[in-house]
């Protein structure tokens, strides 16, 4: 067991936190990983979260995962991203400061219910990976819906649905 | 899959209230899964009973339309407003030191409930000193226009203009003196100073001539500059409003007004105070507040926190849509304003428990009280007890990851305000640490264009100077809106 002492000393700023104090007081830091919380942590095995697939195709392992292909099934429209820098999925709202890289605003973004900061893409560790933004209407991998800011592995050919809105992904990596 | 007979009680088959939040409803469903599974000795039958409660319970969809067809069936309960808490553990261990717990409360409509689009007894107040001339005043001009065109029978709209002083230009006007309305509007002209709490007061007398429970009675200021020397008196007839059912919003043009001020009163007021960057977003910023005010699912909305001895409530924090502190009155009372449809209610509670008794212990009761949206004076109640289990052997858990991630963001937000505090009390060193930590925090997050306006007031305080206007809202007002859902 832990050794639960009067008061959390930050290792990265040295300041005093009260015993179960989750994030710096003065700095801000994660003090359960003494360090930066970039992606929030994984839940356990077995409380319900989506299987991390091993009965998928495999298709981005080796390489880093560098474009996507987003098609829209509704309209037929593909668009190319670079899996480089994060996405940004939404609905564009200038005067709000929100310009989303895959831009849904014009697809119907509205009517098929997709939130301004609906969902975002990003790559880590050469595996691209999909969060919900806590969106109105909610984001589904193949069906089954996000809980919102975890990190849910996508693979090639995975059906994307931000409110009523779906999606196919292509997964490409450099060769 | 997702077929459900509504004649059943989920909630009793996993032993959870109605109003009980995603995580309760999983860690209910873990345990009795665990107990009741079939290879461990557990009773078939009801595992088979608690499988399929949790599976139409867990998904959102399904719940909704269970709670649906069980209302129209007269099988729910009453309550139109539903609490769900979810708490950083489930267990602590009963130590002898204090120690922190965090609890996210979710106050949100049980069903989709009706909202009420409710007679609006409102007050334009505007300023029209020197600076507003221009494209300023223009857009507020237009602005003001279309908040005369989407007024509905029944409506009442007063304006007040104010520099130096205030004037009256029209008075508790309704739908049919649009025309007068509208040559009001265009009628303003500007020069002069900026006496806000004239503004202020002459616009709350206009309110208080028409105010009635029947009316949402609101006033929202329009202002680009600083008043000086009135912001008490300012603050203390906001107060007094407030008592009177009267709620306060503003909306803050460019770089120049005090946006300590201007939150302190929109906070006082119930209200939201905004940051208008240009003149150009002052028409939709004026739309979206009247929508707001449009479509309310419930009134006066306040939560009373009882502790146990125990226990204590260090800070209070409204979550989402946007971040803000929030104090007790008397102690135990948190203030919400009013609720919008689609716009459900996050708060964070941080608690302190204190040398706890081993055993299932109850940490507070949570009392939440609203008046309903068509009838103020039918009140809402709803009773929910915060517990945790204290054991010898409890074990770190993972924190759930909403809960996680809107406490990552509150961090930020409050490192970033106790940094404006401290620059503003002149503990140069201190703030410039923290808003340094808030840069390094966003850039951790991915809020790479935030991050940088931070530090580029970083590198100003670090130089001996002093932080922009401009930066130090933009750095609040983006941090503040982190954990909106949008």
């Amino acid at each position: 067991m832990p050794d639960k002492s009067v008061k959390v000393i930050c290792p990265s700023c040295g300041a005093e936190n009260l015993t179960g104090t989750l994030f710096c007081v003065q700095c801000g830091i994660y003090l359960p990983f003494g360090g930066p919380l970039r992606t929030e942590p994984l839940p356990e095995q077995g409380q319900g979260q989506r299987p991390t697939a091993t009965d998928r195709r495999t298709d981005t392992q080796e390489g880093k995962a560098l474009s996507l292909e987003m098609e829209i099934l509704d309209t037929g429209r593909k668009v190319w991203l670079s899996a480089e820098r994060e996405i940004l999925v939404g609905r564009l709202d200038a005067a709000h400061g929100i310009f989303p890289e895959l831009d849904l605003g014009v697809d119907g973004g509205l009517e098929h219910g997709v939130s301004r900061r609906q969902a975002r893409i990003y790559t880590k560790d050469g595996v691209c990976l999909l969060e919900d933004l806590d969106s109105t209407n909610g984001t589904f991998l193949n069906g089954e819906r996000l809980t919102p800011y975890l990190p849910y592995t996508l693979h090639n050919e995975d059906v994307l649905t931000f409110g009523t809105m779906r999606l196919k992904i292509y997964i490409y990596t450099s060769k | 899959m997702g077929a459900f007979d509504p004649e059943k009680d989920y909630y009793a088959a996993l032993g959870v209230p109605v109003e009980a939040s995603e995580e309760e409803i999983k860690v209910a469903y873990r345990d009795l899964a665990r107990r009741y599974h079939p290879d461990s000795g557990g009773d078939a039958e009801r595992f088979r009973q608690i499988q399929e409660a949790y599976e139409i319970l867990r998904d959102p969809t399904l719940h909704r339309a269970y709670d649906r067809q069980r209302e129209s069936r007269g099988l729910s309960q009453e309550s139109p407003l539903v609490i769900g808490l979810t708490l950083n553990r489930t267990n602590m261990q009963p130590l002898e030191v204090p120690q922190m717990l965090y609890v996210l409360v979710d106050i949100r409509p049980r069903v989709d409930l009706p909202s009420q689009r409710l007679p609006l007894n409102l007050a334009l107040v505007i300023d029209r000193s020197t600076s507003m001339q221009g494209v300023r005043m223009e857009n507020v001009k237009l602005a003001a226009l279309d908040l005369v065109e989407s007024l509905l029978p029944g409506d009442r709209l007063s304006l007040v203009a104010f520099s130096d002083r205030a004037e009256v230009i029209a008075s508790g006007l309704s739908v049919s003196d649009k025309r007068a309305l509208r040559s009001a509007i265009s009628a303003l002209m500007p020069g002069g100073g900026t006496e806000i709490c004239r503004g202020l007061t002459a616009g709350l007398d206009e309110l208080r001539r028409y105010v009635s429970d029947q009316y949402l009675n609101h006033l929202i200021l329009l202002t680009d500059g600083r008043t000086y020397g009135d912001e008490e008196q300012s603050l203390s007839e906001v107060r007094r409003a407030g008592a009177q059912k009267i709620g306060i919003s503003a909306l803050g043009i460019g770089e120049d007004w005090n946006d300590l001020f201007l939150d302190a009163l929109a906070r006082q007021g119930g209200g939201i105070c905004q940051y208008i960057r240009s003149p150009s977003q002052v028409r939709q910023l004026l739309r979206d507040q009247i929508r707001g005010l449009s479509a309310v699912v419930a009134r006066q909305v306040r939560l009373v926190i009882n502790p146990a001895p125990n226990v204590k409530i260090q800070a209070a924090f409204r979550a989402a849509p946007y971040m803000e502190y929030l104090t007790l009155e008397n102690g135990t009372t948190l203030k919400l304003g009013n609720m919008g449809v689609d716009e459900p209610i996050a708060l964070i509670l941080d608690l302190v428990v204190q040398q706890p008794e081993p055993g299932e212990r109850r940490l507070a009761r949570l009392e939440l009280e609203a008046a309903t949206a068509n009838d103020t004076a039918v009140t809402l109640q709803l009773r929910r007890d915060l517990a945790m289990t204290f054991s010898y052997s409890a074990q770190d858990e993972p924190v759930p990851g909403r809960l996680l991630n809107m406490l990552s963001r509150l961090s930020i937000f409050r490192l970033q305000e106790r940094a404006w505090e401290l620059a503003e009390s002149g503990d140069v060193q201190q703030a410039t640490n923290m808003l340094q930590a808030a840069a390094t925090r966003l850039f951790d997050l991915g809020y790479k264009e935030l991050a940088q306006v931070a530090l580029t007031e970083v590198g100003r305080l670090s130089a001996g100077g002093a932080p922009t206007s401009e930066g130090r809202k933009r750095v609040r007002y983006g941090t503040r809106s982190l954990t909106s859902p949008v």
